[in-house]
């Protein structure tokens, strides 16, 4: 799949960070949509469900591992990348074990982030065809 | 220990909230970086634009450090049934009292050696004995000495080693008497380093 293809979706309730995330993939030809909390990123989900959903694990209200387990449930096929801090490592290997294609710890490297972005998308696409 | 483990929850608050401004930070100088290689060779002061944000980068990767280090802190107060890693907790103490050590105009450093050895301290007593071997130490140092920490596994216990300078003298030190209180709190052995030199702290072993 083309990169200009690619549906994702940015949940972090860190404006400035995560506006310029998406003004940066955008500029790489990667257009994502950008919520700022747990409630809107289900909503995001349920209107036009993302390949992959960038997730930050400490948000107020519904934490990111309750939007993760929700996800997962109703759209199996959302790749989630979870964004962890020092504090919130053992979050990013529950994660894991909830259904999260990866985690990455904050700061981010912009290139390692679409390397795995596009590691998901191979993966739900091979998981796809394996299914049909 | 109440009051410890409750500095270590805030501390480990604002280390978080450090990482969300360092990552805020990489963001926007990314971002600049980006916008510059898409067309800045017609901007006039390019280059000294690009060694701002070199700087921004490098700053960012330090503050990163020393966040990880602080938040290593702020847990370290949390006792743990299998106790800590010693490596862990002297690569903190290092990164940490770097600072100290440059006002004397020392170099701290850890040397590479032995991971995996556990003891049963929490890893705040840990770096607290080997602050107080290092408080013993630094003013003994001459100017642009180094001062290396190290770990080792002797008859089954983990060993921290403050390298240098002779025992005798780091004896005479007003801080070893508080080295030397905690030290026996805390069931860990005291004793001179190979030849006489620096102070070897016997941690006890973790329970298995």
């Amino acid at each position: 799949m083309n990169t200009k293809d690619w549906k994702i979706l940015l949940v972090d309730d860190e404006h400035e960070f995560i506006t310029t995330l998406a003004e940066r993939l955008e500029l790489r030809g990667i257009g994502a949509r950008v919520v700022f909390d747990g409630e809107s990123a289900l909503l995001a989900v349920a209107e036009d469900e993302p390949h992959v959903m960038i997730l930050d694990v400490l948000m107020p209200g519904i934490k990111g591992l309750e939007v993760l387990e929700r996800v997962k449930r109703t759209n199996p096929n959302v790749q989630v990348l979870l964004l962890t801090g020092h504090g919130s490592t053992r979050d990013g290997i529950e994660g894991m074990r909830l259904g999260a294609f990866d985690y990455m710890m904050k700061p981010l490297n912009i290139d390692t982030l679409i390397e795995k972005m596009e590691s998901a998308i191979d993966y739900a696409s091979k998981a796809a065809k394996l299914g049909q | 220990m109440r009051d410890a483990l409750f500095m270590g929850r805030l501390t480990a608050h604002a280390t978080h909230e450090m990482q969300n401004i360092l990552a805020t930070i990489r963001e926007s100088s990314g971002l600049m970086e980006d916008l510059l290689a898409m067309g800045g060779e017609n901007f006039a002061h390019a280059e000294r634009f690009k060694r701002g944000l070199g700087v921004l980068s490098e700053q960012v990767e330090r503050g990163m450090q020393l966040s990880e280090q602080l938040n290593y802190c702020a847990h370290s107060p949390e006792p743990s049934p299998t106790g800590c890693e010693v490596n862990d907790a002297l690569r903190a103490l290092v990164g940490l009292f770097r600072r100290t050590a440059a006002r004397f105009r020392v170099s701290l450093s850890l040397a590479p050696g032995r991971t995996g050895l556990r003891t049963s301290l929490r890893a705040v007593e840990v770096m607290d004995l080997a602050g107080l071997a290092v408080d013993c130490a630094l003013p003994l140092l001459p100017r642009d000495a180094q001062l290396t920490l190290s770990v080792e596994e002797q008859g089954g216990l983990a060993v921290a080693r403050v390298g240098s300078p002779a025992f005798e003298a780091l004896r005479r030190q007003p801080e070893y008497a508080d080295l030397a209180a905690c030290a026996k709190t805390l069931g860990v052995g005291l004793c001179p380093g190979p030849n006489g030199e620096g102070i070897v702290l016997s941690l006890p072993k973790a329970q298995a």
